[in-house]
């Protein structure tokens, strides 16, 4: 039990905060059919990104795993503050946690108000939860994009 | 075979079999005193959890142990692991938050109004089809906020409800303890 406590408040002294770089490649709207809903339409947006980090520093002792994680950050145009995850990834060994990724968003980007009309440049950002074998969740961010990123007019499907 | 047993009974009279139970009624409240008054701490209906499936791992295995917390005028933000209850299930599920949209305005409220979805590490999709025909999660279906991580320890009480027959003999077992032992 002693054990166990000194090893959680152990990972109080290890601070890494690691950097990396996170670029968005390209952002492209289309107007589907909505899940779950036959009949409606919803605007989804399609988010190209490349994300390099060196994130070994977060691996101590006591490192169970990285949950990394993509997220866009933005207000819609009835001024709802929104936080979407639109890629995650779970790092287990510390030879996987340098990132080097071409990618896409992996779930579902859609506004609850279905639109992305009129709807200001979101900004995104990497971020991270550091899960321990025992004691406490520790969060970080990565990286950020320099400028928030615009979304662009709706396209028809292709 | 009890005679012995029944014969210091008799000697130390009744006095002391009501002293022992006082005890061991002082030994149960002390206990729920100490779970409400981290209840009411943390703010959060039951502060401590027992992980009951897979849809965390590799990060929680059945029978790890989480601490919550639940400060009321605290948002809820992206990578946010919850625990919540949906109203008509009885056991609460811990995911991960993947959405957060947060009502104009609300932010400077006592308690910010905000719509969650989650979604599980080891599920494919999000946790819609679990929300029973709700949209949402809103802060009212949420018990806690994962802030600490204890492996193993719940395992106890899963391997009680998975062997009845554990803890049955744990609990004679302790009554006989309670019963035979004499200070």
């Amino acid at each position: 039990m002693a054990l166990l406590a000194a090893i959680a408040l152990s990972s109080f002294v290890f601070s890494a905060d690691p950097k990396g770089a996170l670029n968005i490649a390209s952002v492209k709207v289309y107007n589907v059919k909505a899940q779950r809903y036959p009949h409606r339409k919803q605007e989804l947006a399609f988010v190209n990104f490349n994300v390099t980090a060196d994130l070994t520093p977060l691996f101590n002792w006591n490192t169970k795993q990285l949950f990394l994680y993509l997220e866009a950050e933005y207000a819609n145009a009835q001024g709802v503050k929104n936080e979407v995850v639109i890629w995650d990834r779970i790092i287990r060994r510390k030879e996987d946690a340098i990132i080097n990724v071409v990618g896409k968003n992996k779930y579902n980007f859609h506004d609850i108000s279905t639109t992305f009309k009129n709807v200001p440049p979101s900004s995104y950002s990497l971020k991270y939860n550091v899960m321990p074998y025992v004691g406490v969740l520790t969060y970080g961010e990565a990286a950020k994009t320099d400028e928030p990123v615009a979304f662009p007019k709706v396209e028809s499907r292709v | 075979m009890f005679s012995e047993e029944l014969k210091t009974f008799r000697r130390l009279g009744f006095r002391h079999v009501l002293l022992q139970v006082l005890n061991f009624a002082s030994v149960i409240a002390s206990g729920l005193m100490i779970w409400k008054g981290l209840g009411l701490i943390t703010n959060s209906e039951s502060p401590i959890v027992v992980v009951l499936s897979g849809s965390m791992e590799p990060a929680f295995y059945r029978g790890d142990l989480l601490f919550l917390t639940n400060p009321s005028n605290e948002r809820y933000q992206t990578g946010d692991i919850t625990v919540y209850k949906i109203p008509g299930q009885g056991i609460p599920i811990v995911h991960r938050v993947l959405e957060t949209h947060d009502k104009a305005g609300s932010i400077s409220d006592p308690v910010p109004y905000q719509r969650l979805l989650t979604k599980g590490d080891n599920n494919y999709v999000d946790d819609i089809e679990l929300y029973q025909g709700l949209q949402w999660l809103e802060r009212k279906h949420i018990v806690g906020k994962v802030r600490g991580f204890l492996p193993y320890v719940g395992y106890v009480t899963i391997a009680m409800n998975d062997f009845p027959q554990l803890k049955y003999a744990l609990l004679g077992g302790l009554g006989l303890l309670a019963l035979i032992q004499r200070e």
